[in-house]
């Protein structure tokens, strides 16, 4: 893994379909600060996990609220 | 602020496997991996992108410590009969030792991942197994053959008798538990059947 661990944030979510992670996904495709970004609909938590060296998770948050999610970041 | 800790990893390599052989791969979640491992999913979520990435990366993981096992002790340059019998014997150990990682192979092979998996499977597996064929057939030891009939012959005799060995019993239910005697009486019959 390339990345560094302090650049990966990771959140609990309730981006629950392909078509909400689509919507989410528009945004998040867009933000030029997120290097990458990746939801695991496999999880109960709806996982987003998001590569970035210059966002807060409190960014993350934000983003996601304003496309209508529920976004809290989770513990390591 | 999070660090790598290797030996967590480790660990949640170890359970991965045991509970992708336990649950299957439907029944498995990051989030019960975590829960097993006593780590938070946020770790988890450190070390792989999610569900799919895991299991892929666990299941090449596996893949190439067992290519290493395999390739213990084996040169390609070997004769076919002697060479054939270091793959046989580290096969079969590796089989005995890693009861899950067999386990393991057999659910890739029926499920989604089987091609992520296989794609990148150890180049260096495949160019020296095809190095101790191709040398085999130049000397004149075995016929050329497509590799589908060679492994047939060279290796699913082998995979059968392990499975047998596994459930205890072959066919129609017969109690079955290998011994040296049938492992290599299996073995001088398939290099027989081979040789020119």
């Amino acid at each position: 893994m390339c990345d560094q661990i302090k650049n990966i944030l990771i959140f609990k979510t309730d981006i629950a379909t392909a078509e909400a992670r689509h919507s989410a996904g528009k945004i998040l495709d867009a933000h030029m600060l997120i290097q990458d970004w990746n939801i695991d609909l496999d999880d109960e938590d709806y996982v987003l996990r998001v590569i970035s060296s210059e966002l807060t998770p409190q960014d993350v948050i934000l983003t996601i609220n304003n496309c209508g999610f529920f976004c809290e970041e989770l513990a390591g | 602020m999070r660090v790598r800790n290797f030996d967590k990893e480790q660990l949640v390599k170890q359970k991965a496997v045991q509970m992708l052989v336990a649950d299957g791969f439907e029944g498995f979640s990051v989030n019960k991996l975590a829960k097993a491992c006593n780590i938070s999913v946020g770790t988890l979520y450190i070390y792989y992108k999610d569900k799919d990435d895991l299991i892929t990366r666990i299941a090449i993981e596996q893949g190439e410590a067992m290519h290493r096992a395999t390739l213990k002790g084996f040169d390609p340059e070997m004769w076919f009969a002697e060479g054939l019998k270091v793959q046989w014997q580290n096969r079969y150990n590796y089989m005995m030792n890693e009861p899950d990682a067999m386990l393991l192979f057999e659910q890739l092979r029926s499920s989604t991942y089987h091609q992520q998996v296989i794609g990148p499977m150890s180049q260096n597996f495949k160019e020296v197994m095809g190095r101790f064929v191709s040398n085999a057939v130049s000397r004149g030891e075995i016929k050329q053959m497509p590799l589908e009939v060679y492994w047939s012959l060279a290796f699913a005799p082998l995979y059968a008798l392990i499975r047998f060995h596994k459930e205890g019993m072959s066919l129609a239910a017969t109690p079955f538990s290998m011994t040296d005697d049938i492992l290599w009486q299996t073995f001088d019959l398939v290099v027989k059947a081979l040789s020119l």
